[in-house]
Formats: C-alpha cells, sequence, structure tokens
C-alpha cells in the first residue's frame, strides 16, 4: 500500500509539474450551417448561334454564363440541361410556354427563356422570365449591343432575372475594382466580377492604393503617390474626371464611404499620430474623429452609418474599434490573437468580416457578430487579407496567396465556392466591390 | 561529318561517298568520337541519408532590390548617411540605430546646406494601410531624433512609404529586417 501511495504521489508531482497541454484552449467559434433555400431554375433556348460560319457559338457561350451567374449568385440552382425531359436549347421564344408544364413536374420553380439574334450589326438578347408553378410570365428584356458587349448583355439579363424573382438587385454586373503590382508601380484597374474585362483606372505610373467604390458607384477613392505625396483623389467613372479631395500634410489614406455617399472617412498624420478623420466627399467640414499618438486606420461604416469600425494600435496591438460617428462610445471588439485588422461591415448591417493572425501563421478571414461574438472562421490556405462585400452581402472579394502570390479570390459569405479571379501573374491586391 | 568523312576518304578508308554505306560508315566511325566529345553522362551522385532527427531549414531566399543608402560628397570625401533599422511592429530608436543616427547626425550638422527627406518603411506583414501609418511614425521617430540633435526642423522632411516599396524581396526575416527601415534621400 506504502508503495502504491508513494508511486500515486510521483504520479501526482509529475503531472502537476507538467506545462498544460497546448491545443486544450477555450475556442470561441459558433459553426453555423445555414440551409439555403435555392430556387430551382431552368435556362431554355439559346439554339446555336454564330456570327460567321466556322465561328464561336456565341449563344452556347451566353447560355454558360447565364448558368454561371444564376448559379453563384446563391439565389438559383440551375438545373443541368442533361436534366430535362426535351432539348433545351431547341426551345424557341414564341412557344416556350409549352414546355412550363414538364418543369413544374419536375418542381422547377422559374424559368429563363432567351434567344439569341442579330439585326444589322446588333446583337439582340432577349430573355423572358417565368414563374413556372404559377405559369405566370413575369417580364422579359431585350439587350441591343456589339458582339464585344455579349458578356455584359447576358449579366444584365441574369440581374433581370434576379430581380424578377427576388425584388433584389443582382450583383453579375457588378465590378471589382484592385490594384496590381508590376516592378515599376502599383496601378489600379476594374474588372468584371467573374475576373474577365479587366481595364486600368489609374496609370500614372506611381503608387496607388485602397480604391473605394462611392455608394452609387459613380465614384472611385484612392490614395495616389502621384504628386509625390499620399493624397486622397476621387474618379468620377463616367466622366474620367479627377479631384484631389484631401493633400493634407503627411497620410491621406484608407478612405471609406458613408451610406449615404455624402461622407468620407479617412486616416490623416497631420496632428501626430495618424487618426480617423470625417469629411464631405469634395474635402470641406473636416472634423476629427479619433485622438490621440497612436494609429487608426481602414475604416467602415456600419449599414446605418452611425457606427464606424476601424484598426487601431491603442491598446498596444493592432485591434479592431468601434466608434459612433459623433465621436462617442468607442471600445473594442477583438481581443484574440495579436494582430486583428480590416474591419468590413456588412451592408447587411449583421456580420463584421476581419483578418485575424489569431490561427498562427499568416492572416485568415473571420465574420464576426457586431457586438465581437459569434466569430466564424472562412478561408484556411495562404495567407488571406482585404476582404470586402458584394452589394448584396452575400459574398465575399479577398486576397489570398494560397496560389503562391498575392490574388483576388472570391467566396460566398459562409465561405463556400472559393474560387480565383486574377491570373495576370502581378501582384493582385485590395480588392472592392461595386455597388 | 562531311568533312571527317573526306579526310577518312582521302586516306583511303571510306571507298564512296556517294552510296550510304559510306556515310553509315562516317557514322559508325565517329560515333564513338562524338560520344567522347560531347562527354559521358554524369553518374548520379551518391545521397547520403541525411540525419533523421534534425531536418535542414530551408535557405532563406532574399533578392535585393534597392540598395543605395546615400552618398554625398564633402571636404573629408564622399561620406554615407546611413539608413536606420527597426524591430518588427515597432519605430522606437534602438541602440544600434542610434549609432548610426549619431554619425548621420554629424554629417547633418557638419554640412548644414544638407536636406534631406527620410522615407518610412515596412516589412510586408500586417495591412497596407496600417502599414502606411507604422512607416510615417518611423520616419516620424527619426526626425524627432535629429531634430532634437541640433538639426533644424525645415531641413528635414518625412514621407511614409509602408511595405510598397521594399528594398529586399523575401518572406523571411532577412528580408523582413532589411525593409523595417528609415531611408536617407537628399533633397537637390
Amino acid at each position: 500500500m506504502k508503495a502504491l501511495r508513494r508511486s500515486f504521489l510521483v504520479f501526482l508531482v509529475l503531472v502537476g509539474g507538467l506545462p498544460p497541454v497546448s491545443g486544450w484552449t477555450q475556442v470561441d467559434i459558433t459553426v453555423t450551417r445555414t440551409v439555403i433555400q435555392r430556387i430551382p431554375v431552368a435556362v431554355v433556348g439559346l439554339a446555336p448561334f454564330h456570327l460567321e460560319s466556322g465561328g464561336a457559338d456565341l449563344a452556347a457561350q451566353a447560355s454558360s454564363i447565364l448558368m454561371d451567374d444564376l448559379e453563384f449568385s446563391m439565389i438559383f440552382e440551375v438545373l443541368p440541361p442533361s436534366f430535362l425531359p426535351f432539348e433545351a436549347r431547341e426551345v424557341q421564344l414564341g412557344t416556350e410556354e409549352e414546355v412550363l408544364p414538364p418543369l413544374n413536374k419536375l418542381k422547377v420553380q422559374a424559368m429563363v427563356a432567351a434567344e439569341l439574334t442579330m439585326r444589322g450589326n446588333d446583337l439582340i438578347l432577349e430573355g423572358r422570365v417565368y414563374n413556372v408553378a404559377r405559369g405566370t410570365f413575369l417580364g422579359g428584356k431585350r439587350y441591343f449591343g456589339d458582339v464585344k458587349a455579349l458578356r455584359t448583355m447576358v449579366h444584365r439579363l441574369a440581374d433581370e432575372v434576379v430581380l424578377r424573382l427576388t425584388g433584389e438587385r443582382g450583383i453579375a454586373a457588378t465590378r471589382i475594382a484592385y490594384a496590381s503590382k508590376t516592378k515599376r508601380a502599383t496601378e489600379l484597374y476594374l474588372m468584371d466580377y467573374d475576373g474577365r474585362n479587366s481595364v486600368l483606372v489609374t496609370g500614372n505610373r506611381s503608387i496607388n492604393l485602397s480604391p473605394r467604390f462611392s455608394p452609387d458607384g459613380r465614384l472611385l477613392a484612392y490614395t495616389s503617390y502621384r504628386d509625390g505625396n499620399p493624397d486622397l483623389y476621387l474618379l468620377n467613372l463616367e466622366t474620367g474626371r479627377r479631384d484631389k479631395v484631401s493633400a493634407l500634410p503627411g497620410l491621406n489614406i484608407s478612405p471609406a464611404w458613408s451610406p449615404d455617399g455624402r461622407w468620407l472617412a479617412l486616416s490623416l498624420s497631420k496632428d501626430g499620430g495618424t487618426n480617423l478623420y470625417l469629411m464631405r466627399r469634395m474635402g470641406k467640414g473636416l472634423r476629427r474623429l479619433t485622438n490621440g499618438i497612436g494609429i487608426s486606420v481602414s475604416a467602415s461604416f456600419s449599414a446605418n452609418g452611425r457606427q464606424i469600425a476601424f484598426t487601431s494600435d491603442r491598446g498596444g496591438s493592432p485591434q479592431i474599434y468601434v466608434i459612433d460617428i459623433e465621436g462617442t462610445n468607442l471600445h473594442r471588439l477583438s481581443f484574440k490573437g495579436g494582430y486583428n485588422a480590416s474591419p468590413k461591415w456588412s451592408p447587411r448591417g449583421d456580420k463584421i468580416a476581419f483578418i485575424s493572425d489569431r490561427g498562427g501563421g499568416g492572416f485568415q478571414i473571420y465574420l464576426m457578430s457586431p457586438d465581437g461574438s459569434g466569430v466564424q472562421q472562412m478561408t484556411t490556405l495562404g495567407s488571406n487579407e482585404d476582404p470586402a462585400w458584394s452589394p448584396d452581402g452575400r459574398h465575399l472579394v479577398f486576397m489570398s496567396t494560397r496560389g503562391g502570390k498575392k490574388d483576388i479570390y472570391l467566396m460566398h459569405a459562409d465561405g463556400s465556392g472559393q474560387r480565383r479571379l486574377t491570373r495576370n501573374g502581378f501582384i493582385n491586391f485590395a480588392p472592392d466591390w461595386s455597388p | 561529318m562531311v568533312r571527317e568523312a573526306r579526310e577518312l576518304h582521302r586516306k583511303g578508308v571510306i571507298a564512296s561517298m556517294v552510296s550510304w554505306r559510306g556515310p553509315l560508315l562516317g557514322l559508325v566511325l565517329l560515333l564513338p568520337v562524338a560520344l567522347l566529345l560531347s562527354g559521358c553522362p554524369k553518374k548520379p551522385e551518391v545521397q547520403t541519408a541525411a540525419p533523421a532527427a534534425v531536418a535542414p531549414e530551408p535557405a532563406e531566399e532574399v533578392v535585393v532590390v534597392v540598395e543605395e543608402e546615400v552618398v554625398i560628397e564633402t571636404e573629408e570625401g564622399p561620406v554615407t548617411i546611413q539608413d536606420v533599422f527597426f524591430d518588427y511592429d515597432k519605430s522606437v530608436i534602438r541602440p544600434d540605430a542610434r549609432e548610426a543616427l549619431d554619425e548621420d547626425l554629424s554629417v547633418l550638422n557638419e554640412n548644414p546646406g544638407l536636406r534631406v527627406v527620410i522615407e518610412g518603411h515596412c516589412d510586408e506583414r500586417g495591412t497596407n494601410e496600417y502599414n502606411l501609418a507604422l512607416g510615417e511614425r518611423r520616419a516620424k521617430a527619426v526626425r524627432t531624433y535629429l531634430m532634437a540633435g541640433g538639426v533644424d526642423s525645415d531641413r528635414i522632411s518625412t514621407i511614409s512609404y509602408g511595405e510598397e516599396r521594399p528594398f529586399c524581396l523575401g518572406h523571411g526575416e532577412t528580408a523582413w529586417q532589411c525593409n523595417r527601415r528609415g531611408h536617407f534621400v537628399v533633397v537637390e
């Protein structure tokens, strides 16, 4: 017995002296599995259409783009054409209502019937949207354009389908702004939300950063070193006019638009420290929001425009804080990890996306509720930064190094559907999603 | 090959060049020569098994993109204005940086016409926006030090480049330290 007790005591001493098992920290992660009810939709029509004999089948391209747009939206579940009890592409506009009954039998709820034709030099895309269960015609649109505009026309049709069936604005015709770094310069580009049709927006051969669309989509705010100092510019995307709206000594960086588009939050270093300020979009009415010698950057307005989330090191390391736009009620949201930054408030108001190093080895993207609870991890591969929300709050665009270098990626707001958008061999980062 | 065959033909070795035998014979004769000239394929190097316990650290790849510390001509000859290096996420002037700065201070005090811009730089970690502010803080820290040492404020201006203009490309501490700096540029 004595021997047993002694060995038990020895055991206690040994166990008591061991360091705590490292994998056993209490983790505050809530995983919610949302079952999203998607609307089953069938795309019919779009019989083969060639511009010249031997040329590409433009209708097949259109069909593919349309189905991709509808599927990506997370609103629809597109039925593969092979599932249909008829030849989908042989359906003609004028008799499309004939296939409503067989679609109804398959529990398909929506139908898009479309056709591509030519008149003179114009391509014509016509689409008609149906409620299959009720057998009712919901509306249609006809788009005219040059062949080069085919993708845009199809994207617009996809948005029309979303509008007719949900009353919401779709995202198929939205665009993404981003920064692209070559050896010589960092320039800003715009591309379609699916990664196509990149166009150069700056072109001043200097450093251009932090592109931010205004809520009406007409203006792009950004910081540029084109005149030798990081100054804040507004570019009118319709007219091409550029205005320098903040050129104070030091930094004029990380712009953020209020939801009504009348105010910009930005970070200035003119008064010692880098602090948050508010100003009217053309630069007047400058008002200081944060104080101190620390760093406050990366502001993001709440959906109701009454609060701003931002990154600050006032607590000793970069963390996420929230402040009312009156300058009151400053409080900290993030407490895990040594570096939490880049908060982006969802346009729906219910989530804040941010990046954190709490998992070790680079940054991952997380979502949290506006009170800091309910943290969910969205990414795991590579290092991921610069999240930005789609205007409908269903998707995120971000930067990831998982492919070997910095590129722009998309994902849905539940972390699914992660896909790469840029493939040009350059360093691509800082994306923002147009309204 | 044709020349070789002709030589051999002159020596009476090859009967005729027209028929296929000639070239074939030439080939056969030349093949060992060609092999000798091209060099035998090397024997594969014998790999000694690495000890199982410790895997060797992969060598850090660093590409130096820019390496220019400012050199100015003084009466005593060319003098370097040394850059100032910082610790991660810090803008504090550390002891080794202080030594370099004190020497820079002498240069500035001895050359009162000299005006400089201090650029603040960061390594690639952290967000671009935060790093612009951190670089600004570093540049200002160097400026404050120099002003405390007697340099007039309007001889020194600052600008931050954050992580946007690295001096070294790479993803390890060597490259990162190389980029965490206050860099001097002389104003003409």
